[in-house]
Formats: C-alpha cells, sequence, structure tokens
C-alpha cells in the first residue's frame, strides 16, 4: 500500500510537470531559508561550546543607568576596576581575568603592521583552553611575554616554531613570544563575525599595557568600552545565581556613587551568550528576528503548497471516487494524500539540502563564518522538519479531496463546486498577509536608513580623508609640521585634528555644574578635543563669539590649565541657563569631582547643534575644546584635484614627515559606511527574506490563477456569449483575488507599523510618520498580485466563447 | 441476494424537490443478471447507485443478504461495499497514473490482502479477461474497449458476487460494446451476478430480466429463460 501511494505519488508529478516544479521549487525555497536561518542561529547562540570550561564561565555585565544615553540599555562589559574588586571579594572564584582591546604598530625587523592586541590577565589562559602549539597557560606570566596564534607566527615568521622570537611595539617595546596557539575557531566571541572588531591574534599581559601605557593595573572607573571583558570561572559547585548575588553585593559596597550614573547594577551572563549580547542589548534581539523571518518564509511556502496542492487534487476527484467505491476508508485515502506531501516534501528538502552546500561555503566566506550543515546532529531536525512540513502542507487538500462522497467524487462534482474556496481564500490572504508585512517592514527600514544617511551629510564626507593613531608618542610631537606640509598641498584645503570624528561611536563626556561643586546642579555635556581648524575644515560656522586659537593661553586645555575656554553647541544652551547663542558668551561652568582633570570653562563661541555621533544618537550638547595632547585623529579635507593623486601625495607627505609608523588613513565615508553597512546588511538581509515570500505567494497566486481561470471557463463562456466584454470578463477574474489581498493588507500593515517600531525606536531620529510608506508598500503588494493574475485573466476573457463552451 | 422495499430517494434544494426513487421494490436473487433501462432521468443511476451502497436511500428498506442496510452509514457500508460488489462505469473511472495491474490490483488494496496473494490474483484475471499482454501499459494507451476490460477485471478481481455496471458499453463501439457484453454473460455464468443500467435493447438482451423505470417507478419487467 505504502509502496503504490508512493509510485502514485511520484507519477502525479511527472504527470503535472509545472504544478510540481511550482511546488516543490517554493517549498524548496521556503525550508532553504528555514533550515538557513535555523542553521545560522544555531551557529551564533552556539559559540565558544566548545571551550571546556563553557558551562561555568561567565562574563560580568551591568545595566546602563536610564540617563546614560548612549544607545545601548546594558552591557556585557564593565569598568576595568571590576576585575580585580571580585577577584579579591569571592575567595570561591576559580579565576577572574580582563581583557582590554587596543592596536599597536608591530614589528619584526621588516615587517610591521598595526594589529589589535588583546591585554588580559594571566588568569586568562586558565579559563579558556587554547590548544597550544608551542609553550603554555604560563604564558602571560611574564610581563614581557607573548601569546600569539598559528596564523600570526605564519604571517611574520612563516613558521610556528617561533619561541622568543621578539616583537617590537610602537617601535620602543620589546615583547618575545612565549606560546603559539591554533587559531581560535571563528564560532568563538573572541573571533566573531557579529561583534565588530573581534579577534584573538596577539595575546599579552596587562602589566605590558601598564609599561607602554601606564596603565593601571588596578583597572579604573572611566572607561567603559564594549569588547572589553571582565571574565570569571566557577567552580564546578557553584552556579550563575550565587555568582549574581554577590555581584549585587559587591555593588552595593564596592561601585563609586558618580558611577552609579553610568552603570544600574551588574549582570551575569553565560559565557554563550556573549556572542549575541550585543545584538539583544541594543534592542535588537537578532536570533528572535531571523527565527521569525525564516518561520514566515516557511509557512508561505507550506500555504503556497496547501493551495495549489487543493486546486491540484480537485482534478483527482475521480480518483478518490474510485478508491472510495472499491473500499478505501478516508483514514486510508488521507494517508495516502499526507504521503504523497511527504515525498514532495522530502524532494523538496533534498534540494533544499543541495542549494545549503553551495549557499553555507559562500556565505562563510562572505560573512567570515564556520557554519557547517553537520548531518550527524541534523538529521532528526531536518527529518522532523520535513515530516511536519510535508503534514502541514498536506493535511489541508487532503481533507478536503477525500471529504465528497463517491458519487460526487466520481462525477467530479468536487472541481466544478465552490468547495474549499474560502479557505483558499484565506490560505492567498495568509501568504500575501505575510508578505505585505515583509515588504512594508523593508521599505520602511531602507526609508529609515536612507534618512540616515540623508542626515550625514551634513559633514563634508567623502572630502575628507582621516588619518588615525596620532596620539602615538613618536607622531603627536610632530603634528605642526605635519599640517603644514599637508596644507601645502595643491588640493589640501585644510587639516584639523581631533579626538574623534563624525560618526565615530565614542562617547566621550563630563559632568559639569554652573557653581563648582554643586553636585545636585550637575549636567553632562559630550567633550571634543580639536585643533581649531576642525570649524574651518567641517563647514561648522560660528553663530556667536569666535573660533579657539593656539596664541591665547586659556584656549588651550593641558594639565596644568585651570581655566580653559571653550566652544559650544546650541543644544548646551538651555544647560547653561541661556536662550540666545549671544548670551552664552563668558558663561562659566565648572567640572565636577571624580572627572580627570577639574577646570572652570568660560564659553567663547556657540556653533550650531551637529550630530557629531551621527546614526542611530540623538543630538546631545557639546562642548569644543582645543586640546593639543587629546588629538588622536586628523581630518584632512580635499577639494578638487585628483583624490586618488591627493591620497598619495598625503601618503608621501606622512612617510617623509614620520617615516617610523605606516599611516593609518580612510576617507570619512569608510567611518560612517563601518555602522552604516551593519544597518544596510540588516536591510538587505529583511529585503531577501521580504523577496523570497513575496516571490512565493505570487507563484502561488500565478498557479492558482490558472487553475482557477480554467475552471471557470465555461462559465467565462457562457457570460461571453450573453454579451460581457473582455474588459468585464477580465475584471471579474481579477477581483476574485482581490479580496483576500485587501484583506490581507488590513493584517500586515497594521502588524508592519508595530513591527518596525522595533527598529525605528533604535535611532534617535526617526521616520516622521511610517503611514504613507505603509500605504505605498500596500499599493505596491496589489499591484504585483494584479499583474500575476492579469495575464490568465486577459488570456481567458479574449478566448473564443465558442471554445471556452467546448471545454466542458 | 438483495431485496429493495418500498424504496424511495428524494434530492432537495433549496427551492426544489426531485424525487429519483418513488417507492421501488425489487428483488434480486444470486446468479441473476439483471437490465435496467428507461429514459434519461428516470432513477436508472439512483438506483444503481443505493443497491451498490454508495448513496443511502430517503425512505425504505434495503436487505442485502437479510440485512437491513438502509441506515447504515459510509464507513459501515464501505465495508460491506468492499468484500461484494464490484463497479463498472461508463467512462471506466481508470486511474491515469496506474499501469493496468495495478488499477487492477487497486480493487484488493482494501482488502487487507497480502501483496503476493494481490499479484496472483491479479495475474489470474488478466489472463481470464484476455488483457495479460497489456499489464504494464498505462489506461491512455488502450482504446476504450481494452480498458473496459480492465475495468471488469478490476471489478471482479476480489471474488465480490455481485457486478454493478452503470452503461459498460455506452462509451464503446458495437464490436467492443458486444465483447464487454459477452465477458459479462460469462461471468454470469461462472455464478457473479449482474445489475447492469443500459440504453441499448440489444445489449439489454444479455439479461434473464429487463426492468423498466420511469420517473422513479418500476413500470414493467421482463423476464427471459436464461
Amino acid at each position: 500500500m505504502l509502496w503504490n501511494n508512493i509510485i502514485i505519488a511520484l507519477r502525479n508529478l511527472r504527470k503535472n510537470k509545472v504544478f510540481a516544479v511550482i511546488n516543490i521549487s517554493g517549498l524548496a525555497l521556503g525550508l532553504t531559508i528555514y533550515v538557513f536561518g535555523g542553521l545560522l542561529i544555531e551557529y551564533e547562540e552556539s559559540h565558544d561550546g566548545f571551550f571546556e570550561n563553557a558551562s561555568r564561565i561567565y562574563t560580568i555585565g551591568a545595566t546602563a543607568a536610564p540617563d546614560l544615553n548612549v544607545g545601548v540599555d546594558k552591557l556585557n562589559s564593565v569598568f576595568p576596576a571590576v576585575g580585580p574588586i571580585v577577584e579579591a571579594e569571592l575567595q570561591d572564584l576559580e579565576a577572574v581575568a580582563r581583557t582590554i582591546g587596543t592596536e599597536f604598530l608591530l614589528s619584526t625587523g621588516e615587517e610591521s603592521f598595526y594589529e589589535r592586541i588583546s591585554f588580559a590577565d594571566p588568569a586568562f589562559l586558565q579559563i579558556f583552553d587554547f590548544n597550544y602549539i608551542q609553550g603554555d597557560i604560563s604564558a602571560i606570566e611574564d610581563p614581557s611575554g607573548l601569546l600569539i596564534t598559528e596564523s600570526m607566527a605564519i604571517k611574520y615568521f612563516g613558521k610556528t616554531d617561533v619561541l622568543g622570537e621578539v616583537f617590537t611595539f610602537d617601535n620602543e617595546f620589546d615583547f618575545s613570544v612565549t606560546a603559539v596557539i591554533e587559531d581560535v575557531p571563528l564560532n568563538s566571541h573572541l573571533t566573531s563575525s557579529v561583534i565588530g572588531g573581534a579577534g584573538l591574534d596577539f595575546v599579552v599581559p596587562l602589566a605590558g599595557l601598564n609599561r607602554m601605557r601606564d596603565w593601571d593595573l588596578a583597572g579604573n572607573w572611566n572607561n567603559l568600552s564594549i569588547g572589553n571583558m571582565t571574565y570569571v570561572l566557577l567552580p564546578e559547585t557553584l552556579d550563575s545565581a550565587w555568582l549574581q548575588t554577590q555581584m549585587d553585593g559587591i555593588f552595593e559596597r564596592m561601585v563609586p556613587e558618580e558611577q552609579r550614573g553610568v552603570i544600574a547594577d551588574f549582570l551575569v551572563n553565560p559565557l554563550t551568550y556573549a556572542n549575541l549580547a550585543m545584538w539583544d542589548m541594543m534592542g535588537l534581539p537578532i536570533a528572535s528576528v531571523v527565527a521569525l523571518l525564516s518561520l514566515m518564509v516557511l509557512v508561505v511556502a507550506c500555504v503556497n503548497y496547501a493551495n495549489l496542492a487543493t486546486a491540484q487534487s480537485l482534478g483527482r476527484s475521480r480518483e478518490v471516487g474510485m478508491r472510495k467505491t472499491m473500499g478505501a476508508s478516508r483514514n486510508q485515502l488521507l494517508t495516502q494524500f499526507l504521503i504523497e506531501s511527504l515525498v514532495i516534501a522530502t524532494v523538496a528538502m533534498v534540494f533544499a539540502i543541495a542549494i545549503l552546500e553551495i549557499l553555507i561555503p559562500l556565505f562563510n566566506n562572505f560573512a567570515g563564518k564556520s557554519m557547517t550543515l553537520d548531518y550527524a546532529t541534523t538529521l532528526p531536525w531536518l527529518l522532523s522538519t520535513t515530516a511536519i512540513v510535508g503534514v502541514f502542507a498536506g493535511l489541508y487538500p487532503a481533507w478536503l479531496i477525500t471529504r465528497t462522497n463517491p458519487i460526487e467524487a466520481l462525477r467530479d462534482i468536487a472541481r466544478k463546486g465552490k468547495k474549499g474556496s474560502l479557505m483558499r481564500s484565506i490560505m492567498i490572504g495568509t501568504q500575501f498577509a505575510i508578505s505585505a508585512f515583509m515588504l512594508a517592514l523593508v521599505s520602511i527600514v531602507y526609508m529609515q536608513n536612507e534618512s540616515v544617511k540623508e542626515g550625514s551629510y551634513i559633514f563634508p564626507r567623502s572630502e575628507i580623508y582621516t588619518i588615525d593613531r596620532l596620539q602615538v608618542e613618536g607622531i603627536s610631537d610632530r603634528l605642526d609640521t605635519l599640517r603644514h606640509e599637508l596644507e601645502a598641498l595643491p588640493s589640501v584645503d585644510s587639516v584639523a585634528y581631533s579626538s574623534q570624528v563624525p560618526y565615530e561611536q565614542n562617547n566621550s563626556s563630563m559632568g559639569v555644574a554652573l557653581q563648582p561643586g554643586d553636585e545636585a546642579g550637575e549636567f553632562i555635556l559630550m567633550n571634543l578635543r580639536m585643533s581649531p581648524e576642525f570649524l574651518d575644515t567641517y563647514d561648522i560656522p560660528l553663530l556667536a563669539g569666535r573660533n579657539l586659537s593656539p596664541d591665547i593661553n586659556n584656549d588651550i586645555a593641558s594639565e596644568e590649565s585651570e581655566t580653559v575656554n571653550v566652544l559650544v553647541n546650541e543644544l548646551a544652551l538651555a544647560q547653561l541657563g541661556v536662550e540666545k547663542p549671544i548670551d552664552a558668551l563668558n558663561k562659566r561652568f565648572y567640572t565636577l569631582n571624580g572627572e580627570e582633570r577639574n577646570y572652570e570653562f568660560i564659553v567663547v563661541g556657540v556653533v550650531p547643534t551637529q550630530n557629531i555621533v551621527g546614526l542611530f544618537n540623538k543630538e546631545k550638547a557639546w562642548i569644543y575644546q582645543y586640546s593639543p595632547d587629546s588629538l588622536r585623529i586628523g581630518s584632512i579635507r580635499i577639494t578638487g584635484g585628483n583624490i586618488l593623486d591627493t591620497v598619495t601625495a598625503i601618503e608621501d607627505v606622512w612617510n617623509r614627515v614620520i617615516p617610523e609608523y605606516p599611516i593609518q588613513g580612510r576617507f570619512l565615508d569608510e567611518v560612517f559606511d563601518d555602522i552604516y553597512n551593519v544597518l544596510r546588511y540588516m536591510n538587505m538581509a529583511l529585503a531577501g527574506f521580504a523577496f523570497v515570500a513575496l516571490s512565493l505567494a505570487l507563484i502561488g497566486l500565478f498557479g492558482l490563477a490558472a487553475f482557477m481561470a480554467a475552471q471557470r471557463t465555461k462559465e467565462i463562456g457562457v457570460r461571453k456569449v450573453l454579451g460581457a466584454s473582455s474588459t468585464q470578463i477580465a475584471r471579474l477574474l481579477v477581483w476574485q483575488f482581490s479580496t483576500p489581498v485587501l484583506w490581507a493588507l488590513l493584517i500586515a500593515l497594521p502588524a508592519a507599523f508595530f513591527g518596525s517600531s522595533l527598529y525605528l525606536d533604535f535611532f534617535a531620529d526617526r521616520l516622521e510618520s511610517p503611514v504613507p510608506i505603509l500605504i505605498v508598500s500596500g499599493i505596491i503588494a496589489v499591484l504585483l498580485a494584479w499583474t500575476t493574475i492579469a495575464g490568465h485573466a486577459i488570456r481567458i476573457a479574449r478566448s473564443n466563447p465558442i471554445r471556452a463552451l467546448r471545454y466542458e | 441476494m438483495l431485496k429493495l422495499h418500498n424504496m424511495y430517494k428524494v434530492y432537495s434544494t433549496d427551492e426544489v424537490e426531485t424525487v429519483a426513487l418513488n417507492g421501488v421494490n425489487l428483488e434480486i436473487e444470486q446468479g441473476d443478471f439483471v437490465a435496467i433501462m428507461g429514459p434519461s432521468g428516470c432513477g436508472k443511476s439512483t438506483l444503481l447507485n443505493i443497491v451498490g451502497m454508495l448513496d443511502n436511500p430517503s425512505d425504505g428498506d434495503y436487505f442485502f443478504f437479510d440485512e437491513n442496510i438502509a441506515k447504515y452509514n459510509e464507513s459501515q457500508r464501505s465495508n460491506i461495499r468492499k468484500q461484494n460488489i464490484g463497479f463498472i462505469f461508463q467512462n471506466f473511472n481508470l486511474i491515469d497514473e496506474l499501469s493496468v495491474a495495478e488499477n487492477i490490483e487497486l480493487a484488493l488494496l482494501y482488502h487487507d490482502m497480502p501483496s503476493a496473494e494481490r499479484k496472483k490474483r491479479v495475474a489470474s484475471v488478466m489472463d481470464r479477461i484476455g488483457i495479460a499482454h497489456r499489464s504494464n501499459h498505462m489506461p491512455g494507451q488502450l482504446s476504450g474497449g481494452q480498458q473496459q476490460r480492465v475495468a471488469v477485471a478490476r471489478a471482479v478481481v476480489g471474488d465480490q458476487p455481485l457486478i454493478l455496471a452503470d452503461e459498460p458499453t455506452g462509451n464503446l463501439d458495437s464490436v467492443h460494446g458486444q465483447e464487454v457484453m459477452e465477458l459479462l454473460r460469462s461471468l454470469n455464468k461462472e455464478g457473479t451476478t449482474i445489475v447492469m443500467v443500459t440504453h441499448s435493447p440489444a445489449h439489454a438482451d444479455y439479461a434473464h430480466r429487463i426492468v423498466n423505470l420511469f420517473d422513479g417507478h418500476i413500470v414493467t419487467e421482463n423476464t427471459r429463460a436464461a
């Protein structure tokens, strides 16, 4: 019986090739997306599981204080001061280690490259069991020791046997290799492609950072950077709840009062959460979104199958009638039809797996991941997915076709009746609801991204070439020479230095008050350190007062300064208690205790409010101060001339003035794209989902329209004989499908409105109203549906009525 | 073998009631060959459907081997039907996706019979009906007469004692029609009871009894010597 059913299924596929191709390809596409989504989530969520202690390793994070205003609610990192406190307070822990990531110029004789270095407490190697090719876990107990990965050893020395080889950091400090480890697999948060700037190539003891930058080994309460981690290894006997309780206690006892305006508590997270933590904390639960979208695509594919199979199965009512006549029970027939849909689901799954075998390596290559389709572990999931899809997609058509009594079935009455037409409409509606929902979502996300991009043009970003890492000692003392030489280039307009350039996600701020020591009157100002040329370079006009000048003593902020002249932006005026820019001049305010330096600030100029951090951040109140010892990055304004030649000329100047260090240059456009691309890729992924869902829905509608048009051939013939015009007939056929599509929009568009707020909430400057975009997306969905149906409708409406009548 | 007593069948729609059978009484003995005749719409097919347990009467009794099955539900009827009744249709109703042998085997699939036994029976009935050489062909590759032979084979492969034939020759030319009638006659001689609806007086002559139906009544019954 089973074999007979499978044979019938296969022969049916062969007989109805068009249906078979549409059915199988649609289902295969849906399964591909769904399985891919599942594998991706599994991959991202199973990061770090390969570490032997994975289940006992926790990271210490924090909840951002409510008015911190940095775009995230939670952090998976804490101040570097926390690690040593935890270690001192909690004797039962097996190990505590911090990591600080920062960039250095590394040289080995001939070769020198900028590299991201992970500085770590020695216990870091106790917590993570790397695979040692040379050396062991004591590698970074030596303050000038250095652990490197296999691929770095090969990059610099062409071999892995490199113990004792010396790297010079920033042309000054020597570290010698004490261990070589195998490269950390890509499915670790240490190397993850979803964490910006991740990578573990060089591990140096924090003592080395202390030696080079005077970094306080006890840590500090000033710097809270994403990516600087604090790890805890718990003994088998203790669990995360215990650790959380202890951390709550430590927060109460040990966190200085002024830091409680930055973090509200400590959070203990399992290591396996570290990979996706950043996304979750930004309020973009990427794994859930991928899961939901891929499930939606699969549902569309299943509904598509069910709809086409229903239409097609009505053509098989004679077979059902015959089988019933010969004594087949309804359950036996249900089984038969379900086996057919299981066969189709299986064929579709085989295709999906074939597609994935091609897609996954391409995706890995593109996205820097190491996803695999491991049959040993995924087989049960793949099989159960196939079974569920087969049953889910096949149940309704099977139920419908086996419902008729044998006489009706033999007379083919089912085919002519309206049976299942409500359900078919519901199915079309479901498909279109999901597709239109995604389409609307994509459009809103796209428009929001565009508006972010539009907003970014307040700075001349394609005309500015940035040069980074200027604060290094060997470079910072030659900045004036560098500027003079660069400004001498014909197509260089001006050169400015600053602590950050627009779009960089740094939130350097300070607490100030209008009266010295007035803690109650504290307000926060963002702090940009710059050279006076910054205003010219970025076309920032003065609304009142004057620019800062290197010739006026109090304009220059240094460690010895007590009174510093500054510029403020318009948004700061309210906090200074004035309305007009002119009134702000000579206003004074003061840093509060807890800041690194204490100053009295005097406002000498006011500039317009510009969103320096840009992207999803709010406009904030800023002060601009001229602080020559905090300038990190240069902005070179290029106007006219050949851009490439100018960049080459800039590089030549650099190499002449600062031959010891390679230039770290790129256009401001690229700085913007660093972050913007994340948004863009998100939108592309979303668009991919929407495209597949919409295509499936349209393919299904196309097939169904063909079928329904054939069903109504006789009716159409009669109508034509009675005088209906081709237009009237075409309209009739098009309207048949329009009702469910329009109903679908009523559900989809409001859903998209709410769904998009998840994304829009992330931005300080949101689209004014997504409603027009929703309406346009809805119209597009309807037009696509109409176009799909119209082809059939017009062909049938134009055909000779006699032919239509003979069809019966 | 079966007895219909005062049988009514009424089809109702929202506006119209159509009486298809109007108090029909009919008894058929085992080994009978009965032809049912009458103009279109007189209730022939309805009668055959009820006799074949594809449909229930609106009123009246239906005794099949002394069991009144008039009120049985579909699954009870289905059980009796598959053990006892084979069907032959005017339009053959072969399944296009199955070969000749597989179409015939279909009648045994719902009988809980091991595969080997089914194959044996199918082979034997194909020999008997003279279509063994076509066993692997698909219905579309056969002539109408050959298709109806397959349908006859399918109707008898389960050794059902009763065959119901609804205009079995209606779609066939006279030569092929004749062949099918000869086939039915020989089956009848071997003991199978046959009830056949036909428009053809010549084919009705193969039967022992001719029942004439008009507007849902049996108007005349002619019995011929076997």
